[in-house]
């Protein structure tokens, strides 16, 4: 079974809009890969005028927020820096046990590629302090530069969403049979380590895990 | 062979089940998001449990209808339990309509709760054609503007030649149960969807604003629609649901829908908005020559009188006219909001002036009355009593002196003027009043220039006792060339005509003054004939009926002084633009024939 990608595009917020846009995104990915019995959770966005859809579990809204928090501390002490979040789903298989590997391996049929840009506004810093101030920035323009930025922050979310819906869409034939029970595929959420080393070591353990390389596309 | 073929049939069926459930599931995903007061999005209540040990329990909770394609929505429309889709052969597509609806303008708050029947169209030959309405809708909106901003495709194409027999029962499942996660991701994309479309921001709002709006989502269902037209395409964007394969064709989605729905709702939003009108009956636009003269300002009482006296009968009519009359953008309103903005001239009678007593110290409430009676805010509701129509400008001196009083009960300077118009005869109020509205727009309204024949110069009004000699000294009758020239120099004869009319059929102020004078005069008035130059000779001979009444007239108007001199500031007004206007058209030849007239008439 090969394991789809899927590259979003890229996202350029602030870092006081990362918990909204990636707790959209995820949460969209999530719901359409939770494929037992749900009963959806419609919830509103607060900077945005864009509602996405939750399915509903307690424990996978927890770990998702736990995973968006461990994000934005990296973010914090790696600022400006282009990121990436891989949301990944796989199977679990049992295998022989060896030295290198465990007894029961993950084969990843499906990896989701969320890149973004964390930006800060020239006079926009991460202590709150600074960032009362840059609320009671006065003057039109700056008002209106902030809305028109919401804006395309916002329509470039829409994007993401319905780039989601058309690769759902589009490819079905990889996605693992529904057992009994079970409302979400097992999935794993990738966020960027303290090092780049430490990143790419993580990928060699997914790479051992899963048995086969990840492709990147 | 016996059993495959059952099998067959039972694939087959099992087959037509899900398709059917699909249309259900999926019709019930887009009306939910897109009618109001129906939707998953108002449930708070229990979430699935997600661990497995708990599944029957929850699963219990979950009704069985809801456990198709693992998607329980929260409550069903019971339009839609209703909705005949049984299972057939040929799945006929349905069409969602989702209509922005423009409620009309007398439509109340009974029309908020709305009620969704399903109209079930037995005649067509489709069945299961039927139309999601309000009972609004039908209840006669006929102005209400609909727009389509939605438009979802549901329909399952059959692909001819294909033997669903073909295959053994174990691809057959297979097939199955790869359809039905298929159909699952499908819906749970189109879940997300719906929310993602503009149409879903309306549905937002209205549910949740609670807020009253001009508009509503109305879904319609039906099977046969018309096409919508190029531009309508040309305008909306279509969105694709990759087709899921079934063994006997497959299942196709799509949605139309307008990328931006702000210019709809505004678009849609025209023929409902609230719009001035105009022509209004009784507007001075309908009528021109019930138009007023925008009054000059830096004169008080006088130049107001004809408002004044012209008020006093449309604030009657008008009591219960509504707003929206008064807010005519007719030429007048720039006119006489000259007149109302300037505070001095106070002539015009606010709306909601109370009645008062005839010896009310109307001296000390000129302030007073204003703050008090609550000016109109706006002139144009003032030009509206204005524009009312003669017949009633006649009727006027009918009102009772309550109603008069309201008129005047300006305060110091203006009861003069009321006293004093009372005090000469009902005459002069209404002599103004007609003849204002008599005249043309463009005659009448530069009060400056129309002279009152009652009116004196300045000099001759310091002393207001001898006003009335003032006056029978302007108008001499020793001397009844001079009085005919001067009435030979007012206005035009309609202008005259409309005097004469006004004291025929206008009844005295007050019994004691008018007494001696209207009805004295009034006979000679009635046997009066309306042609120039006998309405000249008889507002001479009025003026000679008058004079045994100017004594008693003295005792009146000695009472208030300062109120005469007022009064009489204001007939110089109208005087001076009498003579303005008769001037121009009159010439020395007609005076010297008015002069001839007059001698004979005297000699005999």
């Amino acid at each position: 079974m090969n394991c789809e990608v899927c590259q979003l595009k890229e996202l350029e917020v602030e870092h006081f809009e990362i918990r909204e846009v990636l707790r959209c995104i995820l949460h969209t990915i999530v719901f359409h890969r939770a494929l037992g019995l749900v009963r959806p959770k419609d919830v509103d966005l607060e900077l945005f005028e864009i509602t996405y859809v939750q399915c509903g579990d307690v424990e996978l809204e927890k770990k998702i927020d736990e995973k968006i928090d461990h994000f934005i501390s990296w973010v914090e002490k790696h600022p400006n820096k282009k990121s990436q979040i891989c949301l990944s789903f796989y199977e679990v298989k049992s295998k022989q046990p060896s030295w290198f590997t465990n007894k029961t391996e993950r084969l990843y049929w499906e990896q989701w590629y969320i890149n973004l840009n964390v930006t800060q506004h020239p006079k926009h810093h991460s202590s709150k302090s600074h960032h009362t101030k840059l609320v009671v920035d006065p003057g039109e323009s700056a008002t209106e530069e902030r809305s028109s930025r919401r804006a395309m922050v916002e329509a470039s979310l829409r994007e993401v969403l319905f780039q989601i819906i058309k690769f759902v869409n589009e490819k079905k034939d990889h996605v693992p049979p529904i057992s009994e029970g079970v409302i979400y595929f097992p999935y794993e959420i990738t966020i960027p380590s303290s090092s780049d080393s430490a990143f790419g070591m993580d990928m060699i353990k997914r790479m051992l895990h899963s048995g086969h390389p990840t492709m990147l596309s | 062979m016996t059993s495959t073929h059952t099998n067959s049939h039972t694939e087959a069926a099992k087959m037509e089940q899900v398709i059917t459930e699909f249309f259900y599931k999926s019709l019930l995903i887009i009306l939910e998001s897109r009618s109001s007061y129906v939707s998953s999005r108002n449930y708070s209540g229990e979430q699935i449990v997600s661990s497995p040990s708990s599944s029957s329990s929850s699963s219990s909770s979950v009704r069985p209808r809801d456990k198709w394609f693992n998607l329980a929505l929260r409550e069903c429309p019971s339009a839609l339990e209703n909705l005949d889709l049984c299972p057939q052969s040929n799945f006929e597509p349905v069409v969602v309509d989702v209509i922005l609806e423009q409620k009309p303008l007398d439509w109340g708050p009974a029309s908020f709760s709305p009620t969704s029947d399903i109209v079930r169209n037995l005649s067509s030959k489709n069945k299961n054609s039927y139309f999601w309405n309000s009972d609004q809708d039908e209840s006669g909106s006929e102005m209400k503007c609909e727009k389509i901003i939605e438009r979802w495709f549901v329909h399952h194409e059959s692909r001819k030649g294909r033997d669903f027999n073909s295959g053994n029962r174990r691809s057959s499942c297979n097939n199955l149960s790869a359809l039905y996660k298929k159909l699952i991701l499908m819906l749970r994309s189109l879940y997300v969807t719906v929310r993602l479309l503009p149409a879903y921001n309306i549905f937002r709002d209205l549910n949740s604003s609670g807020l009253i709006r001009s508009f509503k989502l109305v879904p319609r269902v039906s099977s046969f629609v018309e096409p919508l037209t190029r531009k309508e395409e040309v305008d909306m964007q279509r969105f694709w649901f990759t087709p899921v394969d079934t063994s006997c064709g497959r299942l196709c989605l799509s949605v139309l829908y307008y990328s931006s729905i702000s210019d709809m709702s505004s678009e849609s939003s025209t023929p409902m908005s609230p719009q001035f009108i105009p022509d209004y009956v009784g507007s001075p636009l309908a009528d021109p020559l019930r138009r007023f003269p925008s009054l000059p300002v830096s004169h008080g009482s006088p130049s107001s009188l004809p408002f004044s006296r012209r008020h006093s009968w449309s604030y009657d009519h008008y009591k219960a006219s509504p707003p929206l009359v008064s807010f005519s953008p007719s030429p007048t309103h720039s006119e006489s909001n000259a007149l109302v903005s300037n505070p001095s001239s106070r002539g015009l009678p606010p709306m909601s002036l109370p009645p008062h007593p005839p010896e009310a110290p109307l001296a000390h409430k000129r302030d007073t009355n204003f703050d008090e009676q609550n000016l109109p805010p706006s002139p144009p509701l003032k030009i509206t009593r204005a524009g009312t129509s003669r017949t009633d400008n006649i009727r006027v001196p009918a009102e009772t002196d309550a109603t008069i009083e309201k008129i005047f009960s300006f305060g110091k300077e203006d009861c003069w003027k009321y006293s004093g118009v009372k005090a000469f005869s009902n005459s002069s109020p209404r002599i103004s009043c007609s003849r204002s509205s008599s005249r043309s727009l463009q005659d009448d309204f530069d009060y400056s220039e129309f002279p009152c024949p009652f009116d004196v110069e300045d000099g001759e009004m310091m002393d207001p006792g001898s006003r009335p000699e003032s006056y029978v000294r302007r108008g001499n009758p020793s001397d009844p060339n001079e009085a005919g020239l001067f009435m030979n120099r007012k206005s035009p004869d309609a202008a005259v005509g409309a005097l004469v009319r006004m004291l025929e059929k206008a009844p005295p102020l007050r019994q004691n003054v008018s007494l001696n004078f209207s009805e004295a005069s009034r006979p000679e008035i009635l046997s009066n004939s309306v042609p120039k130059q006998s309405q000249i000779s008889e507002a001479v001979t009025v003026e000679h009926a008058a004079a045994p009444n100017i004594a008693s007239f003295r005792l009146v108007a000695s009472k208030t002084t300062t109120d005469a001199l007022e009064e009489l500031r204001g007939y110089k007004v109208m005087k001076n633009l009498l003579l303005s206007e008769g001037g121009k058209a009159y010439t020395s030849s007609n005076v010297a024939s008015a002069a001839e007239h007059s001698s004979t008439s005297k000699g005999t």
